[in-house]
């Protein structure tokens, strides 16, 4: 039979019954809408979260101690990296710079009369300061009382920070250290790529005179100033190559012998983040995708329902069409066509509306809109194909229709 | 006037023939519809059958139209054997050698007349074009020429027969199977119908009608009449007023 025939005729039924078969590709709408939403969702904060990390950590290998068990969050980043240790990882091949990063916990930062608790300051090197991510100013000197502050920082004032300014800051000892802001950065080199994401406020302090943690190093038998983290920036060519050296010298380090047994010291490249940051953000998103996914099944459902009453209900003409040639597999096909075509137009109609939503979702993220393409086509197949399967039942019952009951039928 | 328990070798040539045919039903118990029946049709033939409610005529208008298989015997409808073609074959068969035309119409609700007419012509593989022209020239012939797209909800009962009569025409049938065309219209209509049946007659078709009313028999040239589940006797009208 002529499949636009069959066409027709589904299109004539679904019209005759525009209630329910709008209630039907609701159901349908709903599913694919849920999905689709989901899934641009997902997509949209992968692409985000991975931009950040790509741009900001190309070339960079963290490395830094993580202990095995459960509980030993704040053991992560214990101050074992010495100066012996950053020394020898700067000789490394490959190697380009290398950043030690310490915390400072410092209990205010007062400018004027305004006061902010509870700050942070990250001890480093004038090299962390890259020059591209100088909005203002220039980088602190080492030796001397000055620091640098990030655009969050800079605005956390009545009267915006900027090159010049003095701040006081008061260490959790009652110490306080009058200090110069020297530039205004929109980020450093060498941060974990997992920090960005905070925007928190920040200062950058040099190391000599701020950064105070020191161990004796075991190599060198004097007290050295030791760090949770280092940052290595590598030849990007070369960051295999360079981070399994630098595997293999963290298990002859200072900081091997000076953590725990159960401390794992690792290096990771940039790109091992955002494998590992993607990987998670896809499971959330096929996790909560399959919670689409199962609206779906409830819209495919009542496909079937609605297909099963108009069988029912269209014996009579089941039986006319067979009584005019109409063999099995063409009453098959016009029921299947218009269960196909209530899944259609759910997909249809479903589609906008989770790209809708999905972006309304990325606006209130406040995350960029992307695209999930590869969802959105099987959304659609997957529409159409929940109305095919959800009328084969129906439409198989329509084919089997025994024609000289179904003329007799009221 | 003649006896019959079965032709021993009926007319190959006829459009219809019955070859000793029995048809069964297991429902409970055995139930014999039809029991060792022979009957012909001769080409362009005009023949009614009459018969009490459950004596079997209808499971003869279901056998011959292809609806049903019998349970032994042969039915040919034009060289088609319809007894052993399985369900597509004899979808087709009834899709182009059978014509028919039902007490209460059957026609498709959400399709217009010119639709309805050229849904045969659909199974059949004609294109839309083909079909349309067709069915919009059968139509005229009928008196329709002014209703082709109307639904039949928009039509009098008389006009939705003569639809379903345009309808059965469409395929240029071998054979006519109309099972009580008159009774669900009313007297005057139903002459109307059966005065197109004898045009149809005249222009050389083949025609098996199935009623229980004895004047609506008479336009035939001949009655059989059938009582559980056999033949008892067929009635030659011969060259009747209208034969």
């Amino acid at each position: 039979m002529d499949s636009r025939e069959s066409l027709r005729i589904a299109v004539r039924s679904i019209r005759a019954h525009k209630l329910r078969s709008a209630l039907t590709v609701i159901g349908v709408v709903i599913g694919i809408a849920s999905v689709i939403t989901f899934a641009t969702f997902g997509a949209s904060v992968q692409s985000e979260i991975v931009g950040d990390i790509g741009d900001s950590s190309a070339g960079n290998i963290y490395v830094f101690g993580t202990p095995e068990d459960e509980e030993g969050f704040e053991r992560a980043f214990q101050p074992v990296f010495t100066e012996s240790d950053v020394d020898a990882l700067r000789e490394i091949e490959g190697v380009e710079a290398v950043l030690p990063r310490g915390i400072v916990q410092v209990g205010s930062v007062r400018q004027g009369n305004e006061t902010l608790a509870r700050q942070q300051v990250t001890a480093t090197t004038p090299a962390s300061i890259a020059p591209d991510s100088i909005v203002s100013g220039r980088p602190f000197t080492p030796g001397e009382q000055e620091v640098v502050v990030n655009e969050r920082m800079a605005e956390s004032f009545s009267q915006n920070l900027t090159a010049g300014s003095t701040l006081t800051l008061v260490l959790p000892d009652g110490e306080e250290r009058e200090v110069t802001v020297t530039g205004v950065v929109n980020g450093t080199r060498g941060e974990l790529p997992v920090s960005g994401f905070a925007r928190q406020s920040r200062l950058y302090a040099p190391v000599d005179p701020f950064y105070e943690s020191v161990v004796e190093s075991p190599s060198a038998g004097v007290r050295q100033r030791a760090y949770p983290q280092v940052t290595v920036v590598a030849d990007p060519r070369q960051i295999p190559e360079t981070k399994a050296a630098i595997e293999a010298f963290l298990a002859e380090s200072d900081a091997r012998q000076l953590s725990g047994a159960d401390t794992e010291l690792v290096a990771r490249s940039g790109s091992d983040f955002v494998d590992s940051v993607s990987d998670v953000i896809d499971q959330i998103t096929r996790f909560v995708t399959g919670i689409g996914v199962i609206s779906l099944v409830v819209g495919a459902i009542g496909i079937a329902n609605v297909m099963l009453v108009s069988v029912t209900e269209r014996t009579r003409e089941i039986g006319i069409m067979k009584a005019v040639g109409a063999r099995n597999r063409d009453v098959m096909g016009v029921f299947l066509i218009e269960a196909g075509l209530l899944g259609t137009l759910g997909s249809v109609l479903g589609v906008p509306l989770g790209l809708i939503v999905g972006f309304g979702a990325t606006r209130y993220a406040e995350v960029g809109f992307a695209l999930a393409l590869d969802w959105m086509a099987l959304a659609v197949v997957v529409g159409i194909l929940v109305g095919i399967v959800a009328g084969l039942y129906p439409a198989w019952r329509a084919a089997r229709v025994d024609p000289i009951d179904a003329l007799r039928h009221e | 006037m003649s006896e019959t328990a079965g032709t021993p070798t009926p007319d190959p040539d006829a459009t219809v023939v019955v070859d000793d045919v029995t048809k069964q039903y297991a429902v409970g118990t055995t139930v014999t519809a039809l029991d060792g029946v022979s009957l012909s049709l001769p080409r362009g033939s005009y023949t009614a059958i009459m018969g009490p409610s459950g004596s079997g005529k209808s499971t003869l208008l279901n056998l011959v139209g292809g609806l049903d298989t019998p349970s032994a015997g042969r039915v040919t409808v034009d060289g088609h054997d319809v007894s052993t073609a399985d369900e597509a074959e004899r979808a087709a068969i009834r899709g182009t050698e059978i014509g028919f035309v039902f007490q209460t119409f059957n026609l498709m609700p959400r399709l217009t007349a010119v639709e309805n007419v050229a849904l045969p012509l659909v199974f059949d593989g004609w294109s839309r074009a083909d079909r349309r022209q067709r069915a919009r020239e059968l139509l005229e012939s009928v008196g329709l020429g002014d209703r082709l797209d109307h639904v039949p909800s928009e039509l009098s009962g008389g006009q939705r027969q003569r639809v379903a009569i345009a309808r059965a025409l469409a395929p240029d049938p071998a054979l006519i199977l109309a099972d009580e065309p008159t009774g669900n219209v009313d007297t005057e209509t139903g002459a109307t119908i059966l005065d197109i049946f004898e045009d149809l007659h005249a222009a050389g078709n083949t025609i098996l009608l199935v009623t229980h009313e004895r004047h609506v028999a008479e336009h035939a040239d001949r009655i059989v009449h059938v009582q559980d589940g056999h033949i008892r006797r067929i009635e030659e009208l011969g060259e009747d007023t209208d034969g």
